[in-house]
């Protein structure tokens, strides 16, 4: 198949929803057709939360107060710098700035490690406390949400290895960053969804 | 020093300290309408602004940028919705 070939639009979509007619599509399509998928199925969640909230408010009213909220503060900031240098990495590549680009990705990687740490920690502080996922419909929802964005925050810390790799093989650059923004941009869905999930599991009483 | 504080270490910075402050409100209030009101508007704002700066869709895809932008507009509606039940 020709280049050509490849660079033509399916013709399925609305022509005012062209890169020509709507804007640049950050990263690629499919990368975007992954974080539907995965909007869709995070409101899923919430739209479980809040179902379990109208019929179980005493127990959704008590569920924050049960849990370590400073593990939960600290993952928010932690998810938040994450997406701050996931940022700065982007702004980098595109000044050609390559060792500066992987220090940032560097820094996003760790903080997902650090996430991923501390969020294990939470898993067994709950257990010393005696809860579980059958504790109540709170820790059903809980772990349900929570262990599930672990999961999407231990892929893709994995595939910011995979573009460290790409990057330092000279894969990435000002002219073609399409990959490394495709990651960034999957990257900032996570975080976003942690700014939903935090507020709900252990803010909201 | 401060040449190295541009508007990305101000929205972090600003997100930050959204943070903590719906920590506080959550821990020191039981959940009254006006917390629930305000951890709604400030959770939309937090995911606006992830969305135009750290994510760069403002000046983007104008649909991709409204697809993230509605979501962020109908989850955090319905924080304030709890008020009603």
């Amino acid at each position: 198949m020709s280049n050509k070939a490849t660079a033509e639009p399916l013709g399925i979509f609305f022509r005012s929803w062209s890169e020509k007619n709507a804007g640049r599509v950050p990263g690629n399509i499919p990368i975007w057709v992954g974080i539907l998928s995965e909007l869709t199925e995070f409101g899923i969640f919430f739209t479980a939360y809040f179902i379990a909230k109208f019929y179980y408010p005493e127990v959704f009213s008590g569920g924050p107060q049960s849990l370590n909220t400073t593990i939960g503060v600290l993952n928010t900031i932690v998810l938040l710098s994450s997406s701050y240098f996931m940022a700065k990495a982007m702004a980098n590549i595109r000044l050609d700035n390559l060792k500066k680009c992987e220090h940032f990705l560097w820094l996003a990687f760790i903080c997902g490690c650090i996430y991923l740490c501390l969020k294990t920690y939470e898993f067994h502080w709950n257990d010393l406390q005696g809860y579980s996922t059958s504790t109540n419909e709170f820790f059903t929802v809980y772990y349900y949400m929570t262990f599930n964005h672990f999961l999407h925050v231990g892929w893709a810390a994995c595939a910011i290895l995979w573009v460290i790799f790409r990057l330092r093989k000279g894969a990435y650059s000002a002219k073609e960053s399409t990959g490394l923004e495709a990651l960034a941009v999957y990257w900032h869905m996570i975080d976003l969804m942690w700014i939903l999930i935090f507020p709900l599991l252990y803010v909201l009483r | 020093m401060m040449k190295y504080i541009g508007k990305l270490e101000y929205y972090l910075i600003a997100l930050i300290t959204i943070t903590l402050l719906n920590t506080f409100l959550g821990e020191n209030f039981q959940s009254t309408a006006l917390v629930s009101i305000l951890v709604g508007l400030t959770v939309m704002y937090k995911g606006f602004t992830v969305i135009d700066h750290f994510m760069e869709l403002k000046g983007a895809h104008k649909y991709l940028r409204l697809m993230m932008k509605t979501y962020f507009v109908i989850f955090p509606s319905l924080i304030m919705l709890t008020v009603f039940f």
